[in-house]
């Protein structure tokens, strides 16, 4: 039996998927359901007045009506600052004021329609700059007073900062008095959405002893159980959720949200069975989204290119709540500088609370943002030091002994190998150092670099587990608490299981589903986790099949354990592999011919605890956020008319440091997928807001994605620097792909036009403005 | 979904028709004609805008006729964009249409529905302005038969309870030589910056402009600075910026100033073409 490590093998879920038979949250049949809709705010910083339901509540079929008042509670991940339902006060256009459960979807919709409420609007914020003033006013007056979850997030009171943090190391004065070029450079990128083709969507009952079912689209199924016992104080086990596939998250639905809402209506109709959807405009206006970033950067270089020194300033907007996003600021605090060593630097990461939707994990947690800045910035440093933006890169990138951002020594293990990505995409690009090559009179053909590396920011007591049984016929059923969200990470599982165990891929089957009473924890299917703490549970289960296989096997052989040998389903001797016995025939148990038992029914299980992470160290950032780097370095190649500002993307590029390759196409597929997003978000997702800060296109008819038809070229290929600690050396590679994409278009189009790129999305018109803008000052 | 509960009626003539418009929009309630249902699902949804009672002509066969006859082709007001492009008889309304919206929607949407709707570049108008076509409306007094560029300014003139039964174009302006030209902010699929449809007849070129102000238009006078042979492009461009019926449109697709010049863009490259063809 050779080793599946390696092959394209298709995901386990393929064919539930394309044959339309993979059943979502919203699948299920309605019938036996009550229904609930949401109303949400217009304002996007009011006080409520009052809120009338009484002509709601009379019409025919209207089963109960929650506000604010009903549940007093404030939730959070990092920080409790969100009420579910707002009180007293709204904070941005789309948040939820009340929610109706009726007896058809129809009735509750036009039910939310009835209620009338009445606010008083208050002066809102709708920058991070405005945001910082001094007498801005302030989202939450209470911020001192809400309980901190984890005790590195330190809001400051009355301010809007949500939290901060810091690097700093070296010597910045010294660093920069050895600089021969320095660059200054702001950017500015707003938030946009995630837009997962299934929108949010959940479905709650409580039986009548208490028994709390939740069935939601979810990355985060353990967290919901957690959440939902803190706010309302229920215990734990009482508490059953379900996720069945979720059909794309991107991050999106690692934040509880609707489960709230669709428990606290369950509560109001006695436990009857409620179903909570929301409109593709909801799911894009009231959950949360991808965060906006401004950022100040300062880099400095000798004339040979080596970066000396850099600071840099980022103003995070959360939004109206802080969720997840305190972390993503230390996120890009730890990881400020990209697969670079520089000496000396400072980094302040400001999460900055403003009357925009909340913001959450999106793919990347905060990287490709600020990648976006620090790239863009890269380039123009190479330029200004007369260098080839790839030999610059290659100078700078960081080796075995640097010491990143947060004080870890970086190793081949810990890091990977950057340089080697460089050399390899070179290779790739037939790269002759010429940015711009002329097509005729108005096109040219541009190609922008940038790179990436990501480390995951769980919290330093993230867990994940496995169970193995297996089948009469000798197959194998592996059952984790990893949600599949699309990135194929239970057929990576399943490639570990069948390597270790030597046995058929065909003949192990996995639990797509995940349910929190049957399936063992996993934090959330987050981070691009799932190789290294899944893999890990997942390969202890493994041993452990092959230690009660090979128990059983000593006894029916009469021999040690160590002389046993397991592959292709079969037990038996090494030194007689002819008579052996089959899976089927000793996985519940050995029966000799005479009858006589044997051993026991083999039910395995590994699990897995992170070690070895710490807090950052308050005032240098010094500490140990991730057990390890994925690097990269991408380009995107576009054609660029020079008259009208219209252009097309022609290639994207990415060689990634991927540790180990598991599945070629799978993860070929992953990064393509994440180029994509990448190309989409940086080109032409927004929110844009309008004057009363309520979103302009909160629909797909407005909102514009990358379609089909408009996809460029996509290249990938891997460097195999193993990860020592994760199984078969593979490192996190799921969210990556997007990281450096932005900065990549960004320059290229910067290349090709001339133009000083410091925003996003870079569309026709912004960058006509931005070339009319140059001319202005001339 | 759709919270209101509204009366459906399909009707299989015109009188059957005009007689339940009449019958439905009694106590003030809201009665939409209907084709497609396109725009009447997306406005009944956001809750902004919707029926008490819809009326669907689909079931009136006039309006369903797409025929070449002897000197006219007719097209019934319920015809779908995608069937009149499909059939190829009407090249350059056919090209407009295909470009508006997705391939799904122009399945749905209507020659009359867009037309007659209420999102603002109504695209179709552009070809029928040009192409000296008329059209027929029914009502409750009958049947009125106008010139299309009489009947349509800024927007449809429809009196009280009628609809759009057929449009008709001359045989001989169906296969005039044409230009089609649509500009978006970056999507493919998107509401047009600009649309600019322009014909050449009798050597002289027409032009009709979408997107660029609130509502689509012809213009004679930009026509005749356009065609004076006498001016440079640059002359004949600020020229007709004064010549527009109001400032360009500035919302989220765009701003105004840039909707210009996309405008001037593709007027030039028009321009240039012609001039390369007349040497």
């Amino acid at each position: 039996m050779s080793t599946t490590i390696g092959e394209n093998i298709h995901r386990k879920e393929a064919w539930d998927k394309v044959s339309g038979n993979a059943k979502y949250t919203d699948d299920k049949p309605v019938t036996g359901y009550l229904h609930a809709r949401i109303l949400t705010s217009p304002h996007p910083h009011a006080r409520i007045k009052s809120i009338d339901c009484s002509k709601a509540s009379q019409l025919k079929g209207v089963r109960a009506i929650i506000t604010g008042n009903d549940f007093p509670v404030l939730s959070g991940a990092l920080l409790e600052d969100r009420p579910p339902i707002a009180k007293d006060v709204v904070r941005y256009a789309g948040e939820p004021v009340a929610v109706v459960v009726a007896a058809t979807e129809a009735i509750a919709l036009k039910a939310v329609r009835m209620i009338e409420v009445e606010y008083e609007p208050l002066k809102a914020v709708f920058s991070t700059g405005e945001a910082l003033k001094k007498d801005a006013p302030l989202l939450h007056p209470d911020l001192g007073e809400y309980k901190r979850i984890q005790k590195d997030v330190q809001p400051v009171e009355y301010s809007n900062i949500a939290s901060k943090f810091q690097i700093r190391k070296g010597n910045i004065e010294e660093g920069f008095s050895e600089s021969y070029a320095v660059i200054e450079r702001n950017y500015k990128l707003p938030p946009s959405d995630h837009l997962a083709m299934e929108v949010r969507a959940v479905r709650a009952e409580i039986s009548v002893d208490g028994k709390i079912k939740i069935e939601t689209s979810s990355q985060a199924p353990y967290t919901v159980v957690k959440q939902l016992s803190s706010c309302f104080q229920i215990p734990a086990g009482n508490i059953e959720v379900n996720v069945p596939f979720v059909g794309g998250a991107f991050g999106g639905k690692a934040p509880v949200t609707l489960e709230f809402l669709a428990y606290m209506a369950c509560v109001k109709v006695n436990g009857a069975p409620v179903r909570l959807t929301v409109s593709r405009e909801e799911d894009m206006a009231t959950a949360p989204c991808r965060l906006g970033l401004e950022a100040a950067i300062k880099i400095g270089a000798k004339s040979d290119g080596t970066i000396t020194a850099a600071t840099f300033t980022f103003y995070l907007d959360t939004g109206a709540y802080s969720d997840i996003s305190p972390y993503m600021s230390k996120a890009i605090a730890v990881d400020c500088t990209g697969p670079y060593n520089i000496p000396n630097l400072s980094c302040d990461s400001y999460c900055i609370y403003t009357n925009h939707t909340y913001s959450t994990s999106y793919r990347g947690f905060g990287h490709l943002c600020y990648t976006f800045c620090v790239e863009r910035a890269m380039e123009d440093l190479a330029e200004k030091c007369g260098m080839d933006p790839v030999d610059f890169r290659k100078t700078n990138a960081i080796r075995p002994g640097d010491l990143t951002p947060n004080q870890v020594v970086s190793t081949y293990s810990n890091t990977g190998n950057p340089e080697l990505c460089l050399e390899k995409l070179k290779t790739l690009l037939h790269w002759d150092g010429r940015r711009v090559k002329r097509i005729d009179n108005n096109r040219v053909l541009a190609t922008g670099i940038a790179c990436l590396w990501k480390s995951a920011t769980p919290p330093t007591n993230a867990v994940s587990g496995s169970i193995i049984t297996f089948n009469s016929d000798g197959s194998l059923n592996l059952n984790t608490g990893v949600v599949e969200i699309g990135s194929g990470g239970q057929t990576n599982l399943a490639q570990m299981i069948a390597d270790r165990l030597k046995m058929d891929i065909k003949d192990i089957h996995i639990s797509l589903a995940v349910n929190t009473r049957l399936n063992p924890e996993h934090y959330k299917t987050v981070a691009s986790m799932t190789n290294y703490m899944a893999g890990n549970a997942v390969m202890k289960a493994a041993n452990d099949v092959l230690e009660q296989l090979k128990t059983m096997g000593a006894q029916i052989y009469s021999c040690a354990p160590e002389e046993i040998e397991v592959a292709d389903s079969k037990v038996f001797k090494k030194e007689q592999p002819d008579q052996y016995i089959e899976f089927k025939d000793i996985v519940s148990g050995y029966q000799t011919q005479n009858g006589t038992s044997i051993g026991e029914p083999v039910i395995a299980k590994g699990s897995f605890l992170l070690k070895g992470l710490s807090k950052l160290e308050p005032n240098t950032g010094k500490g140990r956020t991730g057990p390890a780097w994925t690097v990269g370095a991408q380009a995107v190649e576009i054609e660029f008319n020079q008259s009208d500002y219209t252009y097309k993307i022609i290639k994207a590029a990415t060689v990634m440091d991927v540790g180990k390759v598991i599945n070629p196409n799978g993860m070929k597929e992953i990064i393509y997928g994440g180029m994509s997003m990448g190309l989409s978000m940086s080109s032409r997702e927004v929110y844009e807001y309008n004057k009363e800060g309520r979103l302009n296109t909160p629909n797909l008819r407005t909102y514009k994605l990358l379609h089909i038809g408009e996809e460029p070229l996509y290249q990938v290929e891997f460097v195999e620097t193993p990860q020592t600690d994760s199984p078969f050396g593979s490192r996190s590679i799921s969210e990556h792909g997007i990281i450096g994409i932005p900065a990549a278009l960004g320059n290229a189009l910067a290349a090709a036009s001339g133009i000083p790129i410091q925003e996003l999305p870079l569309t026709p018109e912004h960058l006509w403005r931005a070339k009319e803008g140059i001319h202005d000052s001339k | 979904m759709i919270a209101n509960d509204f009366v459906y009626c399909k009707p299989g003539n015109r009188r059957e028709a005009v007689k339940a418009y009449r019958a439905l929009s009694k106590e003030d309630k809201k009665v939409f004609y209907y084709n497609g249902g396109s725009e009447i699902i997306t406005m009944a949804r956001a809750g902004s805008n919707a029926p008490d009672a819809v009326i669907d002509l689909k079931g009136i066969k006039e309006c369903n006729k797409l025929e070449l006859e002897e000197d006219y082709l007719v097209i019934g007001g319920a015809v779908s964009l995608n069937t009149i492009e499909e059939s190829g008889l009407f090249p350059l309304l056919g090209t407009t249409g295909s470009r508006i919206a997705d391939h799904t929607n122009q399945c749905r949407i209507t020659l009359g529905g867009n037309i007659s709707g209420t999102i603002i570049y109504k695209e179709t108008v552009l070809p029928l302005l040009l192409t000296d076509a008329k059209i027929i409306l029914y009502g409750p007094r009958g049947f009125r038969r106008l010139q299309f560029k009489n009947a349509f300014d800024q927007r449809i003139k429809l009196r009280d309870g009628e609809f759009i039964y057929q449009v008709k174009i001359k045989k001989e302006m169906l296969s005039l030589p044409f230009t089609h030209v649509k500009k978006t902010a970056i999507e493919k699929i998107d509401y047009p910056l600009v649309t600019v449809c322009s014909i050449s007849y009798g050597n002289y070129l027409r032009f009709a402009f979408s997107g660029l102000c609130s509502f689509p238009f012809r213009s004679v006078e930009i026509e005749k600075i356009l065609n004076d042979s006498q001016l440079s492009a640059e002359e004949r461009l600020e020229k007709t910026h004064g010549l527009l019926p109001e400032p360009p449109v500035t919302d989220y697709q765009g701003t105004g100033e840039y909707r210009l010049f996309v405008f001037d863009n593709i007027i030039k490259a028009i321009l240039e073409r012609r001039n390369n063809e007349v040497l």
